[in-house]
Order: structure tokens, then sequence, then C-alpha cells
């Protein structure tokens, strides 16, 4: 049912305290909101209570194996920590299988340096590659993420990301739309 | 053997369509026996119901 809207969930990837991936996520989050014929959702990891003294599909979470179920595309918001991505996104991300294949994953990387999480975001391709994921080559990039944003979360030098994030964004719902209908209707 | 039965939506009740192949090493810690020895896990079909999109998977054979 190609009509239908895509949906395409936002992942806020760490949950320490102090984040500055928080008010990134919530700008990229606004963005997907005004795209037409999307649907979104944000997922924090923080709300997710993964146990860890097991892993991968032995402690999936129902209500959030249902959003990826349903997804069309992913957008991850990810910190980059140590040059790596958090270990608690790894966490949640290895709860599913079923539910990530053939879907589209864009990335947006967080560094409080000037490269804006493009080494997280190297890190994290594999990854995602072996999920099952197909990622997009355009990626969001947010350096300096201390001062990115004002006392009250906006957003400081908003035209220069806006254009960013609406090439990304447009990457992500061509390669959802064209999953989606290669997922349903082309047979190998 | 590759399975050549369609796989049915649980949900919809029509076919699915076969659009993956997918190495489930999870499975393979959970079923050692199933492990296929050219792929080093269990081999799965991902089939998705072009209804309600939802993805199943099932042991290739």
């Amino acid at each position: 049912m190609e009509n239908r809207p895509l949906f395409i969930p936002v992942i806020l990837g760490t949950a320490r305290k102090g984040r500055a991936s928080e008010n990134v996520t919530k700008f990229v989050f606004n963005e997907v909101q005004r795209r037409e014929g999307v649907e979104t959702e944000l997922i924090d990891i923080r709300e997710l209570a993964f146990p860890i003294d097991d892993a991968g599909e032995q402690i999936k979470d129902a209500k959030f194996s249902a959003t990826i179920e349903r997804a069309d595309g992913l957008v991850i918001v990810t910190p980059e920590y140590n040059h790596g991505y958090p270990g608690l996104l790894k966490h949640v991300l290895d709860s599913n299988l079923k539910e990530y294949i053939h879907k589209a994953v864009g990335v947006c990387g967080v560094s409080a340096g000037g490269f804006g999480g493009v080494r997280v975001i190297e890190n994290l391709l594999p990854v995602l590659r072996e999920l099952g994921l197909v990622t997009i080559f355009w990626d969001g990039n947010f350096s300096g993420a201390q001062k990115l944003f004002d006392e009250n979360g906006n957003l400081l030098d908003r035209a220069t990301h806006e254009r960013r994030i609406d090439k990304f964004l447009g990457e992500l719902v061509w390669m959802s739309k064209t999953l989606r209908h290669g997922r349903e209707n082309i047979s190998m | 053997m590759a399975r050549t039965d369609k796989m049915i939506c649980p949900k919809c009740g029509v076919e699915m369509n076969h659009h993956a192949m997918k190495v489930d090493y999870g499975a393979s810690l959970e079923n050692p026996g199933a492990i296929d020895p050219a792929f080093g896990g269990t081999l799965k079909e991902a089939h998705t119901c072009p209804e309600c999109g939802m993805t199943e998977l099932r042991e290739n054979g």
C-alpha cells in the first residue's frame, strides 16, 4: 500500500545527563515533522528500560520493536564519545533484526569538536549495515555542540543547518520510498 | 534446498514478498544445530507484506 505515509522515527542515541544531542534531536525531529507525507516519532533511548544482563533479541522491548517494525526509515542522532558511539545505543539497536531489513537509515553525528561527529558516523555504518539497514550518503554533522544552541534550545545558525538537513532528509525520504517499494513488490 | 512456498502475512492473509536473505547470528546462539557452515550462522529469508508492511523471517530450507 504505497499511498500510506512514510514513517521515519528519530532516535536520540544517548542517555547521558547534559547530553548536547538532545537539542540536535529536537531540531531534526521538527524538520522531519515538517515533511509532507512523513510521520515521525521521537525515540529517546533514556526512556527504554533495557536490561543489561542479556542482549540482542532476548531483551526485545515490544513497543520499541513495534515502532521499528512500522518504520520505513530511521534517523539516528548519536554523539561521538571517544570517537565511538554510546554503548547503550548499540545495546538498543541490537535488540531487533527483522524490523530493520531493507529499511533506510541516516545518521546525525554530534561532537564537541569541529568534525561534526564524522568519526562516530563512520564507526556506526558497518553496524547498521550488518543489521540489514541501508545507509544514505548524506549525514547530519553538528560540530561544537555545546555552542550550537542558545539557553532556550534554539539553534543559532539555523539557516545553514536547515539547508543541510533538507538535503539529508531529501535523500532519506527518497530511499525510504524506494526501499518500501522494493520490500513489498520486488522479489529475489 | 531453498523453500519455494510463499509466506502468508499473519495479519492480512495475503502473500508476502521475499526480498532478502540474512544471516542471523543471534539465532545460531539459540540453536547451534541450525548453523549453516557456509555462512557461519542461520540463513533466513525476509518476507514483507505488501498490505501492512510487516516483515517476517523464516529459516531458508
